[in-house]
This record gives C-alpha cells, sequence and structure tokens, in this order.
C-alpha cells in the first residue's frame, strides 16, 4: 500500500483522519476540576503577588500618591485651623 | 457545558477594564476548549490543571494588552496556553523526568461513559505516535481534531499561512502513515 513516500492517496487519507478522529476527541474536564480552577483564578498565585511588589515602577507610583495625599490633607488641615483660629481671635 | 451567547467584544472590553464578571464569562466559554487543548499536549491530568490555571492566570494579568488585530481572542489565549505548554516541555526535559507517554482516559463528549474508559489498543499506540511528534505537529492534530478548527483558524494561532497549516498538515500525516506502517494499525481495511 505505501508504494510512495511524498504522496498519500485519497483513501490513505481518509483512513488516516478516521484513526485521528477516533483518537483525538475532545473530553471534559472533570467538574472538580472546572470548579478548582474557577476558585484558582479569583486569587493572584503567590509568585505574582512577589513580582507585584518588585515591580519598583508601581511602587515609586503607589508611594508618591500616598505622600502627595497626605500633603493635601495636611495642607486642608492647616487652612482649617487658620480659618477657626482667625475666627476665635 | 452549552455555549455562552454574550457579545465577546462587550465582554471583552470589561474585562480588560478590571471586570472580573466579564472575564469569569470568558473562562466559562473557553475552560473547556483550553483544558483540551492542554491535556492532550501534556498527557497528565494534574499537569493540565495547573497548566490552564496558569493560562487563565496570565490572561487575565495581560487582557489589557489584547488587542483585536485580525486575531479572535481564542487564539490569542491558546498562544499563551501554547507558550506555556512549550515551557513546562522545556523544565521536564531539563529534569530528565520519566516521560509521560499514555494519556489518561477522560470522559469524551457525547460518548457513553463506559465506552470511554476502555480506549482501544489501537487508539493508544496511535496517541503514543502523536505524542512523539515535534510540538507544532501535535498542535495542528490537536486544534484540528480536538478543536474542530479550520487551517485558516489555525494559522491564526500558530501564526502561519492557511496554505503553510495545510501543507504542514500533509506532512504530518505522511509522518504518521509511515511510523504506522511498523505498527499493528492497519490504514488498508478502513
Amino acid at each position: 500500500m505505501w508504494k510512495s513516500k511524498t504522496r498519500l492517496s485519497d483513501d490513505q487519507i481518509n483512513a488516516l483522519e478516521a484513526h485521528l478522529a477516533g483518537t483525538l476527541k475532545p473530553v471534559t474536564p472533570p467538574n472538580e476540576v472546572v470548579q478548582r480552577l474557577r476558585e484558582r483564578i479569583r486569587f493572584p498565585q503567590p509568585d505574582e503577588i512577589v513580582s507585584r511588589l518588585r515591580d519598583w515602577e508601581r511602587m515609586f507610583f503607589v508611594f508618591g500618591g500616598v505622600m502627595s495625599g497626605m500633603l493635601v490633607l495636611i495642607t486642608v488641615a492647616r487652612a482649617l485651623y487658620y480659618l477657626v483660629g482667625r475666627k476665635h481671635m | 457545558m452549552p455555549e455562552l451567547e454574550f457579545n465577546e467584544e462587550d465582554v471583552l472590553t470589561r474585562a480588560s477594564k478590571g471586570d472580573r464578571d466579564a472575564f469569569g464569562l470568558l473562562y466559562e466559554r473557553y475552560i473547556d476548549r483550553i483544558f483540551n487543548y492542554v491535556y492532550y499536549r501534556t498527557g497528565n491530568l494534574h499537569d493540565a490543571e495547573d497548566l490552564t490555571a496558569r493560562v487563565f492566570q496570565r490572561a487575565m494579568n495581560h487582557i489589557q494588552n489584547y488587542t483585536d488585530r485580525g486575531v479572535p481572542f481564542s487564539a490569542w489565549l491558546y498562544r499563551i496556553a501554547h507558550n506555556l505548554v512549550a515551557n513546562w516541555h522545556r523544565d521536564r526535559s531539563r529534569r530528565q523526568e520519566i516521560p509521560i507517554n499514555d494519556v489518561p482516559v477522560l470522559p469524551s463528549k457525547g460518548d457513553h461513559p463506559e465506552r470511554n474508559l476502555v480506549r482501544s489498543q489501537e487508539q493508544d499506540s496511535l496517541l503514543r505516535l502523536i505524542r512523539r511528534l515535534p510540538g507544532e505537529r501535535q498542535n495542528l492534530l490537536i486544534l484540528k481534531f480536538v478543536e474542530n478548527m479550520s487551517n485558516a483558524e489555525i494559522g491564526a494561532i500558530m501564526g502561519r499561512s492557511e496554505g503553510a497549516v495545510k501543507s504542514l498538515y500533509h506532512r504530518t500525516l505522511l509522518a504518521l502513515r509511515d511510523q504506522l506502517g511498523d505498527q499493528s494499525i492497519n490504514l488498508d481495511n478502513e
């Protein structure tokens, strides 16, 4: 049957495809696996958390944001203190 | 699970803005397909579960980078899966573990469960042959037969033209035919 080394007859193609279709069938992942996967993707993996902590650029922006926020709060507090203080004078 | 009906473009936009519920819809739509792909590529239920989880975690973390440039979201997901499976194979070969040739039996869709418990010897032999093929040829066969994709869809995932996929498929069938010549699987009587 295997006469040509580089060509396949239609019969051979059909037979091979039938075997492949019979072997490579879609499977259903077990329900518990799907459930576990669903739970796993809700939270970042520990290595993901570590990589986030190593993200210096993000850390810099977070730190900058916190400092700016504190500065705004202090300025507002000082302004209020000044205005309230003037009323009492 | 029945195919979920929703506007994928809209869901993708929401998911890329950090909406986890939207990503959950994508997860439900693609979990079976990605699991199937990884399962056949690893031949190992435990690693298939682990890698499938990592595919979706990576997709969730980088979904804002996904832009539809003619490549569907499914192709993007399969590429992530392909890269993770490639890394997995590389790590295993470094650790020189005993190769797992047999894919464990899981129930196929639409078949009676009892029928699936006994996979024929012929199918086992063919599966072993498939798992000895180069990675890209295994990908091609899995996407074609397990995922029922066209050559054009496979090309989008593998980054090849439709013609190149067709040619690769032909070469894969030739290789399988030659290897089957040494096995007990008979193609003549089909």
